[in-house]
């Protein structure tokens, strides 16, 4: 559904010096410089997958979904949606891709939902039957009932990003684009949208590209990651394998008692695994995956255990240090 | 686009600006009692002073009947305060949102510009109809129900024209961010030269000729003298032809100016 090969965006930033001279000397002249906000992405996505784009900000995520969007066009590189290249346009794209964005709003601020609506359903061409059907299927899985007949300005932000969700899938789009859809909700709407993606990606199977820079966002909604460091896609595939390639470890701590004749000591564990942590009473050690059972039993056997627990690293952090290059310290 | 898309959209930005309540009054009194305060007493003073019965071939009442026209068309002409909206878009990325509809974003602008009159036409019609019983007779005008249907066509037209030409300025902000004072200056420029100040007869022959062949005049002044009873019906179509011409030519224009600009679009951020 959406193929992506050896796409580029490089903008062109006027990059101004501090200070009141610089300010008269960028009126006559101005330096410009390269900013390379994406840099050969090349990737696929099927129908009915749900794909989370992570990265800092400014990582090029925001630059990709607009390019996949049509919004902008690409410096260099062949994109493909739905058998179309976004940025021509075309009408047959247009009608078959929607586009969230959590930051901004794209209603008119002014009306009520329904007349936003209305005004979609004619921009669309949505035949009348099949527009009050999928009105009334969208708004029962958000719970949205009155909140549809008040201006959308005086919405709480969870109401007014439901209206989004709403507006921007009442054509029934072939494929949709999430750009930080639940940024500034609380947990309880957070929940709710995630709720009603999932519901509406196994009733309709659209290809979904999802940015977030919310951990739960990405473990809820996506069985597939792509990793985005500035501009360049440093991973590409299922959560769990990040998890077995750039975590292959996991963390046993362990509690024992004070008064034991053989206390923990940190020199006689370091071939066991990594020490994180050690005092007289605890331990925190970092062990291969495949050692595991085998370093737990040697523990248990070794010293008097009031607690032993085994722990998968928070995929957050994994992700993170992806993000900022530090991942290959802990391969 | 669908005639129900545009009259969706036309409805949709005047329901828009009329939620607006006390703006709607406020802009409406306020306007119309300082425009005829300041239109009575310049022109009272300019006749007082002169000593002369005709000026640029209007006489006292005449000239208080354009001033009081044109600003009533002139509001419709300029569909209230869109001029900026495109340039906005461009600014701080809305355009976004419309380059994902599958319409012509200056279509979907044009529908919303219409829709941006009807208030300005309902306010215009109430306010016509306070101002004009306070006008005199006059020689030099002649206000009829022929003449002010006549003058229905011209205004569209002439918003048409309006529109089209506040649109490629706009674009410029794809390269310039910032375009307010280009397109405080067309406005002046237009207003000027359209003939929403003075009428055009009060300029010197040179330029009453350049401005012939230009198309400012068809903005304000065609469509007011038009509602005046001053100009008859050959005069009036091929008024109303030209200012389909310039319009097509100006829209365009338009086109690569809009192609070269969408290249360089970044919808906001990185």
């Amino acid at each position: 559904m959406i193929k992506v090969q050896d796409l580029r965006k490089i903008f062109k930033v006027h990059r101004k010096q501090p200070g009141f001279a610089a300010s008269v000397k960028s009126l006559f002249r101005r330096d410009w410089i390269d900013k390379v906000a994406v840099t050969g992405s090349t990737f696929e996505v099927n129908e009915g997958e749900i794909v989370g784009l992570i990265g800092a900000n400014g990582a090029g995520k925001t630059t990709l979904v607009k390019m996949l969007s049509g919004i902008i066009h690409p410096t260099s590189g062949k994109a493909e949606v739905l058998g179309h290249v976004p940025w021509k346009r075309e009408d047959a794209f247009r009608r078959q891709i929607a586009l969230i964005m959590g930051q901004k709003a794209q209603l008119w601020w002014d009306l009520p939902g329904a007349d936003c609506f209305e005004l979609l359903r004619e921009i669309y061409q949505i035949p009348p039957e099949q527009y009050r059907k999928t009105l009334a299927k969208l708004s029962e899985m958000l719970q949205i009932g009155d909140e549809m007949n008040i201006q959308l300005r005086r919405l709480s932000l969870g109401e007014r990003m439901k209206m989004e969700l709403i507006a921007a899938l009442l054509h029934s789009p072939r494929v949709v684009y999430l750009d930080e859809p639940t940024i500034g909700l609380d947990i309880t709407t957070q929940r709710s949208v995630r709720d009603f993606l999932l519901d509406y990606r196994q009733k309709n199977a659209p290809a979904m590209i999802l940015t977030s820079h919310y951990m739960e966002d990405i473990e809820r909604l996506c069985e597939r990651i792509i990793i985005i460091r500035e501009g360049e896609i440093v991973y590409d595939g299922s959560l769990d394998r990040v998890m077995r390639e750039y975590a292959p470890y996991k963390q046993l701590r362990l509690n024992v008692h004070r008064s034991s004749t053989n206390p923990l000591n940190a020199a006689s564990l370091e071939m066991m695994g990594k020490v994180v942590e050690c005092d007289p009473g605890s331990l925190c050690l970092r062990v291969d995956r495949d050692k595991v059972p085998e370093v737990a039993a040697e523990l248990l056997r070794k010293y008097s255990v009031i607690d032993l627990s085994i722990e998968d690293p928070e995929i957050g952090d994994t992700i993170e240090r992806i993000m900022a290059g530090k991942a290959d310290e802990t391969r | 686009m669908s005639p129900s898309l545009f009259f969706h959209l036309v409805l949709v930005e005047a329901k828009k600006l009329m939620s607006y309540r006390v703006d709607f009054w406020i802009t409406m009194v306020v306007a119309l009692v300082v425009n005829l305060v300041i239109l009575w007493a310049l022109w009272e003073a300019i006749f007082a002073e002169s000593g002369k019965e005709l000026i640029g071939g209007w006489d006292l009442n005449g000239i208080l009947a354009y001033g009081v026209m044109v600003f009533l068309t002139g509001r419709i002409v300029r569909g209230g305060d869109l001029q900026m909206s495109v340039a906005t878009d461009i600014y701080d990325g809305a355009l976004s949102r419309y380059l994902l509809y599958p319409r012509h974003y200056p279509f979907i602008k044009y529908a919303q510009q219409v829709g941006n009159i009807l208030p300005d036409l309902f306010q215009s019609l109430m306010m016509g109809l306070v101002a004009i019983p306070l006008l005199g007779i006059s020689t030099t005008a002649d206000v009829t129900p022929i003449s002010l249907l006549m003058a229905i066509p011209s205004i569209l037209v002439a918003h048409l024209l309006f529109f089209l030409m506040s649109l490629t300025p706009q674009y410029i902000a794809f390269w310039a961010d910032n375009v307010w004072s280009l397109s405080v200056m067309l406005r002046f420029v237009t207003m000027l030269l359209g003939g929403a100040m003075l009428p055009l007869t009060l300029f010197p022959e040179s330029i009453q000729v350049g401005l012939h062949w230009l198309p400012f005049s068809y903005l304000f002044e065609f469509p007011t003298l038009v509602a005046l009873g001053k100009i008859d019906l050959v005069t009036w179509l091929e008024g109303i032809c030209y200012c389909l011409l310039w319009s097509l030519l100006i829209g365009l224009l338009s086109i690569p100016v809009w192609r070269r600009g969408d290249l360089r679009y970044t919808g906001v951020g990185i």
